[in-house]
């Protein structure tokens, strides 16, 4: 288990992160999210120990965190690039042994994780002659090669197809059912929904929430219904009841006033529209997201 | 100390097999090659062809005198190394020879034109016109000549002994000879002293503006690609700089090593005098010192550098700096004790290639080479430790350039 406790950074007179606590749980997905510039990128660093918290602790698996601490973290950066010109298994050797394996092992290591990844055959070729996919596929194994206990992924997802995206998928599951503890951190509030289970949501430097993301979207607010409807789109001052409403095409997303149930709004609605579709939805991670972050940002 | 190594070997693996670092090994030595053959291809052999030179002396007196001084220069094959021609032709004015003179140097038919003024008084004046001012070798031996038949005239006229006479004209030849350290008087050389020391700052100067590019270069790499989070999340960043220095230095010692084996051959082969390396185990060290030093400043610079351009500012600004003593060998030979040579030879930046020129062209006490060791193996140790600041913040710093002001304050830090 990884606990953060009050985390503290200041470069200079900017305050980068601002008393920030998380918990990860071991055999679990943290989502680390937040805007461009949050913060989350300096929470990462202080996490890996790259640079010093201005105060605050970090403590993995009840020990703070020391110089063998770097043997057992993996970590991928949102941004993405190898040695171009060095062969893809000496640049995974090379990881490999920075994280205190031996060269075999090393060696071993890439070879099943090559082959696991489906790009057996690049072993010996240039990273410059991969495609960009798959240079991404060996920067992921050489963040893995070590068996990391904490693995820290920053947009894990970006830049793949959707086969890749996949299989990058299946293999972060694969290290969850293992036990590891995995702190996620990306855009992508879809897949970050399907994937976390907790999260901390982070905007200027602080927690905006956090915590069990089932609970959060039960306290976001719930209230809110999708319906399809024939013909004509309604309006807000139509209805009281409805707080707010958004139009796509073919439904409209409407968030009702909280003491009304959703089906004694459908009555009233069939009465004087005519209606295909209704189901009582959950915010989404994404609505959420920008909700909470626009919200935060008037407060400022 | 494993990781250290690690990092130390990629490296040097990675680096030993680029394009960048074989070309600067193999370009090297042909530079050493032309630099070191060339001069003393241009400076000992006489040019092997007979020399034409016309020569206007209206007052007639000089012109067979002046034949006869300049037939004592031969050529190997025993031939005349000059032949004068007498340009002062009756039927025209002194105007017209000077355009008869003129339009001979052009079309080349004669190497140059010696014109005497005032020929018979005791105040002559001559001038030498040819297509070339490079002609050191010429105009001496010209002047050698007028001043002995001026001498010659001036004795006889005043009724001097013709044995007397040639007494006084005989040259005496100064020859230069060179005290060690030891006491010992040796001939020296002085040309392939003084090009050896060139080749070996010019050495020092490729080597380090070659490598420390591939550094910063690689470097850059690591930054632009976000790698370098990757390597520090797994190594420290003192051990990441000390992995690189080493990387670097074995780099250099490879290419020392190459071009130790290129040079020894080259004086078995007798192309370059063993005399010309009196000095090399002062200036091996130098030479290595040098590298390792400016290697430890370029790790600390280029990790605060974000692009190939800056890249290259850095490193065009460190080898001006390094060619300073290329600038500085003139007044430094004219006289060893020049204050500002003295000066420059105690500042770590200029040190080794001061220091490998002053090896060369006057005797360093053993007390200044000493010294400048110390000095030398201190700012190592300073500029290492002031890189290691600067690198470990100066790695995670990305967008502008930092100011000098910033970098002090990571220093400070």
């Amino acid at each position: 288990m990884l606990i953060v406790n009050n985390l503290v950074k200041k470069f200079n007179t900017t305050l980068a992160v601002n008393n920030i606590s998380l918990k990860v749980r071991p055999g679990k997905i943290f989502g680390l999210l937040g805007p461009n510039g949050a913060g989350k990128t300096t929470t990462i660093r202080t996490i890996l120990n790259i640079i010093k918290p201005t105060s605050g602790e970090i403590i993995f698996d009840g020990n703070p965190i020391t110089y063998e601490y770097y043997n057992i973290i993996g970590y991928l950066p949102e941004e993405r690039g190898l040695y171009k010109r060095s062969k893809v298994i000496d640049v995974l050797i090379y990881f490999g042994v920075l994280k205190n394996l031996n060269v075999r092992d090393a060696i071993n290591f890439a070879d099943y994780w090559l082959k696991k990844l489906n790009i057996l055959e690049y072993r010996d070729k240039r990273i410059e002659q991969l495609s960009k996919g798959n240079q991404q596929k060996i920067q992921l194994i050489a963040a893995i090669i070590h068996n990391p206990s904490l693995l820290i992924l920053d947009e894990p997802f970006t830049g793949f197809d959707p086969i890749n995206q996949q299989e990058v998928k299946d293999l972060i599951l694969s290290f969850v059912s293992e036990g590891k503890t995995i702190i996620l951190s990306t855009h992508q509030m879809e897949l970050a929904e399907k994937l976390c289970e907790d999260i901390l949501l982070i905007d200027n430097g602080s927690a905006v929430t956090s915590g069990n993301l089932t609970d959060i979207k039960k306290n976001f607010g719930g209230n809110n219904i999708r319906v399809g409807l024939a013909g004509r789109l309604i309006s807000q001052n139509q209805f009281p009841e409805i707080v707010k409403i958004d139009n796509y095409n073919n439904y409209s997303d409407i968030q009702l006033r909280d003491e009304i149930v959703p089906s004694e709004f459908l009555k009233k609605l069939i009465g004087k529209i005519e209606v295909n579709h209704f189901s009582i939805i959950e915010p989404t991670l994404n609505k959420i997201f920008i909700d909470l972050i626009k919200k935060n940002s008037n407060n400022i | 100390m494993k990781k250290i190594l690690a990092v130390a070997k990629w490296e040097y693996l990675e680096k030993v097999k680029t394009k960048a670092f074989i070309i600067s090994l193999i370009i090297t030595p042909i530079i050493i090659i032309i630099f070191s053959v060339l001069p003393s291809l241009l400076f000992r052999q006489e040019a092997p062809k007979v020399e034409l030179i016309g020569v206007i002396d209206t007052s007639g007196v000089y012109f067979n005198d002046l034949v006869k001084e300049m037939d004592n220069y031969k050529l190997e094959n025993e031939q005349k190394n000059y032949l004068l021609i007498n340009f002062s032709f009756d039927n025209k004015n002194f105007e017209e020879l000077l355009i008869t003179a003129n339009k001979n140097i052009e079309k080349n038919l004669i190497e140059g034109c010696l014109i005497l003024y005032h020929a018979g008084n005791d105040s002559v004046s001559a001038e030498y016109r040819s297509k070339s001012l490079g002609n050191f070798k010429n105009v001496e031996r010209l002047e050698e000549a007028i001043r002995s038949i001026k001498l010659k005239m001036k004795l006889e006229r005043e009724g001097v002994d013709t044995r007397l006479i040639s007494y006084f004209k005989e040259r005496v030849v100064v020859k230069q000879t060179q005290v060690d350290e030891e006491g010992k008087v040796s001939e020296g050389d002085f040309i392939t002293t003084f090009f050896i020391s060139i080749i070996f700052i010019l050495l020092l100067m490729m080597m380090v503006v070659y490598t420390g590019q591939m550094l910063v270069r690689s470097m850059i790499e690591e930054k632009s690609s976000r790698l370098i989070e990757m390597l520090i999340s797994s190594i420290t960043p003192d051990e990441l700089l000390t992995g690189k220095i080493i990387g670097l230095s074995l780099l250099g010692l490879t290419q020392i090593f190459i071009w130790s084996v290129i040079g020894i051959s080259l004086v078995a082969g007798a192309i370059i005098p063993l005399a010309a390396f009196n000095n090399i185990v002062p200036m091996l060290f130098y030479f290595i010192l040098g590298f390792l030093f400016y290697s430890s400043l370029f790790v600390g610079i280029g990790s605060t550098v974000n692009t190939e351009q800056e890249a290259q500012q850095i490193t065009t600004y460190l080898s001006l700096i390094l060619m300073l003593p290329i600038v500085m060998a003139i007044p430094a030979i004219q006289n060893p004790d020049f204050i500002v040579t003295k000066i420059f030879s105690y500042i770590p930046l200029t040190i080794p290639t001061v220091m490998i020129l002053r090896l060369n062209i006057g005797n360093v006490s053993e007390l200044e080479i000493f010294l400048t060791f110390a000095i030398l193996i201190f700012s190592i140790f300073i500029v290492t430790k002031l890189s290691a600041k600067i690198f470990r913040i100066g790695i995670l710093s990305y967008g502008n350039k930092p100011t000098l002001k910033e970098i002090f304050k990571w220093i400070k830090e």
